[in-house]
């Protein structure tokens, strides 16, 4: 990553200014800009997807799309932004025609993957989607027809996350003992692995941490690898961290850590091409950071704390705006609680539309 | 009644004479055809009882284990699939249990009365009876007293469980300190379990009886519980060092190992086994770190397969040596899981309606029994608290919860919860 302009400069031309707030309820996985910027789309904790149009002043939900099932994680966009793919927990990945106005089912995989599919990235050439899932295995399909391409098959446990190169040649994949693959896209072979282990941690019976989520830079030349860095399970704790690698060597090049360990997770992040990291995290309910950070600083140059339990970030296309899914305050608690009606009350998720950069721009 | 074919006297036998003398193993050999009276049945049966009380502590999510709401708002991203038993599912993480459903009974309606660990535990485990200004027993302690330690003569009530061992006579409360619990740390016998080789059998049991004869001379005008308690736990030790190959893991089979799985888990499941099938009365195994109030599901992802591997192995294996008709066994937490969702991804404490598994020893099989709403938040049918497990746990064990009373030192106290009772649903 190219390190050119000093953080002073930096914050003052990425500090982000809340615009609005979306209220999405109930509770979603993870919102992201369409490519056209016009729309975000968020998968469901209940197997929706919703969509909200940006393009007055103020955030419009439109309907939902049905047909998914438990939670909808995956969503991805090709790279021509004219199909939307999103994948479930039950193991579902649709394919649907997307423009502004319409969604349209394309095709189904019904059984795409054994039960959770976790993530899903579509290649830069636009010829081929990943999944990858609960049942180990990573799968590239055809986003013409839904047609299975390759089977990858060489974790062993739980595959986290996925990824395509920025040159489409190759693919990495994640898994929760923070092993990290590296394929051939074309041969299915595997190139090699980045060691990520110290993501993971055996904390009595249960497995913790992983390699959940990776992302390459725009040169293709860093892999970032997000997680924590486990300290116990349970509830779960752990300093949120990001591990970057060299992608010729695959050695592991700078460790950034995130925070004290009830911050936790790193949920989502994006690498810019200006030479920072931007990551969201989550922890202990009520604990929540925005942070951007170069490598080789100590500390980020922007950290945000009051959007608590941040779990997707995404970058508009123009690169003006970001958007941070986040919840509610006041998420947990023991026992019987009801709202001011006497019900149960679940959570929400409020979407946060931030400008980047001067609050005026 | 008596049969006809049988005497009299055969119904004054003492379950401990009938022990002692004839042993369980040579019932065809009465003379009654085969075929017990049903009064000396229900003694010699009563005393062969034994219980297997897995404790999983922190708190098993209710949706992602015995009553899954699949596509509801709080239901998770977990399937649920089908069991051995048509028309009951369970959630998609316990595969292998859900293929002996068809041995199981699961209560899907408790209710109970406290969301915190401190006193949760507690609470659940003495089975919160009225307070009557007493420290109620755990139910393994209850257990060891009001059935004792049957023919093996091992202790009656053992805890296999991670981390440290030893004594924990804190569980028997008000019953005195040798009603407590044998800890097997980590599943490791107690230290020192093997005389050393320089000290030959007959010095060893020199050494005992000198022990024995001055603890009765330090008895004498003191008093008894203590001291009793101390010479009870090196009788104990006595027995377990007779059976010391209980312990060893490599005598275990590997098929064994790997069914139970070579986890902590399923290594202290298996152990557990040993200890039913060696005629322990009563056998604890635990597994910690279950309180996922962070990162719930992909927790209960890791954590799950591994209980559903031992569990399902165990009441395979109970159920194929016909061991399940004598032994009751019970999966629990201290409460369930919080429908919602909170923004660690975790779910919090939930005693409001939450469920638990059962098999063996009169429980019926391949029954759900209760109901929550399609959300999961609250019990729809009747709800049932700790007390009524109690009744029922003792009534399987051939207790009769409303006649059987504790004696205090001249205080009758109830054995469960005056106000609650048996739920006849769950038992046959």
């Amino acid at each position: 990553m190219i390190r050119q302009v000093d953080a002073e400069t930096l914050k003052a031309r990425f500090e982000p200014h809340e615009l609005q707030v979306i209220a999405a309820d109930p509770q979603i996985v993870g919102a992201y800009f369409s490519p056209c910027g016009t729309r975000l789309v968020a998968g469901g904790f209940d197997a929706r997807l919703r969509r909200w149009s940006l393009e007055a002043d103020e955030a419009v939900e439109l309907p939902a799309v049905e047909g998914h099932n438990g939670w909808v994680q995956a969503i991805g966009f090709d790279p021509k932004g004219t199909e939307l793919f999103s994948g479930d927990s039950w193991g579902q990945l649709r394919a649907w025609s997307w423009d502004k106005h319409h969604v349209r089912p394309a095709w189904i995989q019904q059984t795409a993957h054994d039960g959770w599919l976790r993530d899903l990235h579509v290649c830069p050439r636009g010829d081929m989607v990943a999944t990858c899932g609960r049942d180990q295995v990573v799968r590239l399909w055809s986003t013409t027809d839904g047609s299975l391409q390759r089977e990858l098959r060489a974790h062993e446990h739980d595959v986290y996350c996925v990824r395509f190169h920025p040159d489409g040649r190759t693919l990495v994949s994640g898994d929760d003992r923070g092993v990290v693959k590296h394929w051939n896209a074309s041969t299915g072979a595997c190139l090699g692995e980045f060691d990520a282990s110290e993501l993971y941690l055996l904390h009595r019976l249960q497995d913790v941490g992983g390699a959940r989520v990776l992302r390459f830079d725009g040169t293709g030349g860093t892999l970032a690898c997000g997680g924590t860095t486990p300290k116990n399970g349970g509830t779960v704790q752990g300093a949120p961290t990001i591990l970057l690698f060299d992608v010729a060597s695959r050695n592991l090049q700078e460790k950034l850590s995130l925070g004290a360990p009830n911050q936790c997770l790193v949920h989502d992040m994006h690498l810019h091409d200006e030479g920072f990291v931007m990551a969201v995290t989550s922890g202990t309910p009520g604990q929540g950071q925005l942070l951007f950070q170069r490598p080789g600083d100590e500390e980020p140059f922007v950290k945000t704390t009051n959007m608590p339990n941040c779990h997707s970030l995404s970058l508009h296309p123009d690169g003006s705006r970001l958007a941070v899914v986040a919840t509610n305050r006041g998420s947990n608690g023991n026992g019987r609680r009801l709202d001011k009606d006497g019900r149960y009350p679940g959570n929400t998720s409020p979407i946060h539309l931030l400008q980047l950069g001067p609050a005026d721009a | 009644m008596p049969g006809p074919l049988c005497k009299p006297w055969e119904h004054q036998l003492s379950r401990r004479h009938w022990l002692g003398t004839v042993g369980a193993g040579a019932v065809g050999a009465l003379g009654c055809g085969g075929l017990l009276p049903p009064v000396l049945a229900d003694e010699v049966n009563q005393s062969k009882r034994q219980v297997l009380f897995v404790w999983i502590d922190g708190g098993m999510s209710q949706l992602e284990s015995w009553d899954p709401k699949p596509n509801t708002q709080f239901g998770g991203p977990f399937r649920a699939i089908d069991t051995s038993v048509p028309g009951i599912q369970v959630s998609e993480l316990l595969p292998r249990t859900a293929q002996q459903m068809h041995h199981l009974a699961i209560i899907r309606s408790l209710c109970t009365q406290d969301n915190s660990h401190s006193a949760g535990v507690g609470r659940i485990q003495r089975g919160d009876p009225k307070n009557r200004g007493v420290t109620y027993p755990y139910f393994g302690s209850a257990v060891a007293k009001l059935m004792g330690p049957g023919a093996s003569k091992l202790p009656p009530y053992v805890w296999i469980k991670p981390g440290s061992g030893g004594f924990k006579h804190q569980d028997a409360g008000f019953l005195g300190p040798r009603y407590g619990a044998l800890a097997f740390g980590d599943g490791q016998p107690p230290e020192n379990l093997v005389r050393p080789a320089s000290l030959s059998a007959d010095r060893a049991r020199d050494r005992s009886l000198l022990r024995q004869r001055a603890n009765e001379r330090y008895l004498q005008g003191r008093p008894s519980s203590v001291t009793e308690a101390n010479s009870y736990v090196f009788d104990v030790a006595q027995t377990l060092m007779d059976r010391k190959e209980l312990f060893d893991e490599s005598a275990f089979s590997r098929k064994d190992v790997e069914r139970y799985g070579s986890h902590e888990f399923g290594r202290h499941m298996l152990l557990g086994r040993k200890m039913l099938e060696a005629g322990v009365r009563f056998v604890k195994v635990n597994s910690y770190g279950w309180d996922t109030h962070g990162d719930n599901f992909n927790g209960h992802a890791s954590l799950m397969p591994k209980f559903d591997q031992a569990f399902a192995a165990i009441i395979e294996d109970l159920a194929a040596s016909g061991m399940l008709e004598q032994v009751l066994v019970i999966a629990m937490s201290e409460f369930g899981r919080t429908p919602r969702i909170n923004g660690h991804i975790g779910r919090d404490h939930w005693p409001e309606a939450w469920s638990l598994a059962m098999a063996g020893c009169n429980v019926r099989r391949g029954v759900v029994v209760g109901e929550t709403n399609p959300q999961g938040t609250w019990v729809e049918s009747e709800e049932y608290d700790i007390g009524h497990m109690f009744h029922t746990w003792f009534k399987a064990l051939g207790i009769d919860p409303h006649h059987t009373e504790y004696d205090n030192g001249g205080q009758p106290l109830p054995i469960a919860h005056d106000d609650c009772g048996v739920i006849e649903e769950l038992l046959s």
